[in-house]
């Protein structure tokens, strides 16, 4: 096809374009995996029984707005790579701030607890799938987000899939907050940012692969 | 005639709001730029150019709704082609696939050493010859005083060290000379 002819095709259809479209298009797509993550999570794990008065504790707050803040964070650097002229997201080393507030809560439980008590506020009941159910649960965000991106145009691949990884992992995170009973901030910080990380890790991994363009 | 950033932008925006002909006419406008971008950085002969005007096109057509309207258009353009090309190319093998291509195209400065190049030729022109000599063999080429005195034939290794000691000695005053 030459080139005129090329153009001519394309400037047939010219549809209006919403100044907002990028983040639109990245908000369907993050609502279409969360609400498949949340319904694997009801139907599969189930709801923490004691969910309605958990939520007017402080603990389950706490766990929200860590993992909410990081899921705020990571969706912003998405939005900002997934165009072609990104910038710099140097500022992302913001998202290490809930970690270290989490951090002093977390010092703060272990001094006020008997050092026999210790590892059970570290390992709660249930360190072993925390992190995989996590992974599991970012799964579906994370392709609902590659679905996104099938319109979008970030040239940073990497920087990209690491991002998108880890906005599915800290949302994902928050949709786990619903199921898990666990109450000790040490627990949080390690296991569910472990979670969180290994989504990161994977999400980099393939955005090279999975984002081409 | 070569169209500017703001002719670009605002046909950019008039295609976003919806004007057909905006688009055409921005798109016809960019097929110059882009052979001309293309022919200056990539190897390939016409039809990998037009290959890639054509994917650019596209490109440019397909994710328009990426371009944030407060910011220049160009930029915004080019950051676009610029990854054309290295996918093509990624993809063809033509070139062979090189980890960080794209730090490599976007960071590498080649005016910084060419210019520093330059002044150094130039503080050496302003010395005896004899001395320009062995400093460039001894401290820019890297011969051992021993292999410099050889190359310049028939100089003593003392006199090389003398010279470069001289001829030093004169650059620093004269860079000195120069700053304050």
């Amino acid at each position: 096809m030459t080139t005129d002819d090329l153009i001519a095709q394309l400037s047939g259809t010219v549809a209006p374009v919403s100044r907002r479209a990028v983040g639109e298009r990245l908000a369907r797509g993050l609502l279409l995996g969360a609400i498949v993550s949340a319904a694997v999570m009801a139907a599969g794990l189930g709801l923490r029984p004691d969910l309605g008065a958990a939520i007017h504790g402080s603990i389950f707050w706490m766990k929200a707005a860590y993992t909410m803040s990081l899921a705020a964070l990571a969706l912003t650097a998405t939005r900002q790579l997934a165009r072609p002229d990104a910038g710099s997201i140097r500022w992302l080393w913001l998202a290490t701030l809930p970690v270290l507030l989490l951090a002093v809560v977390g010092v703060a439980d272990l001094s006020g607890a008997p050092s026999s008590a210790w590892l059970a506020l570290w390992l709660g009941k249930s360190w072993r799938i925390c992190p995989w159910l996590i992974l599991a649960l970012s799964v579906p965000v994370f392709l609902g987000l590659l679905w996104s991106f099938r319109s979008l145009a970030p040239t940073r691949l990497r920087a990209t899939g690491a991002t998108a990884g880890l906005a599915s992992g800290a949302f994902a995170a928050t949709i786990y907050c619903l199921h898990c009973p666990e109450a000790s901030a040490m627990f949080v910080l390690t296991w569910y940012s472990l979670g969180i990380l290994l989504a990161t890790a994977i999400g980099a991994l393939l955005g090279p692969r999975l984002l081409r363009w | 005639m070569r169209a500017d950033e703001d002719e670009l932008r605002s046909l950019m925006i008039g295609g976003l709001d919806g004007d057909a002909a905006a688009h055409a006419a921005l798109l016809r406008l960019l097929v110059p730029l882009l052979r001309g971008f293309y022919r200056r950085r990539a190897r390939g002969d016409d039809d990998d150019i037009e290959d890639l005007v054509q994917e650019t096109l596209m490109a440019v057509h397909g994710r328009r709704a990426t371009y944030d309207r407060d910011r220049p258009f160009t930029g915004w353009l080019f950051a676009i082609a610029r990854y054309k090309m290295i996918d093509h190319f990624r993809r063809k093998r033509r070139l062979q696939p090189i980890d960080g291509l794209e730090d490599e195209l976007v960071a590498r400065d080649f005016e910084a050493p060419i210019s520093a190049e330059m002044d150094v030729a130039a503080l050496l022109g302003t010395l005896p010859p004899k001395q320009a000599h062995v400093i460039r063999a001894t401290r820019i080429d890297g011969l051992s005083v021993a292999e410099a005195a050889a190359a310049a034939g028939g100089l003593g290794e003392s006199d090389v060290k003398v010279s470069v000691h001289r001829g030093l000695k004169a650059l620093i005053a004269r860079v000195q000379g120069e700053v304050r």
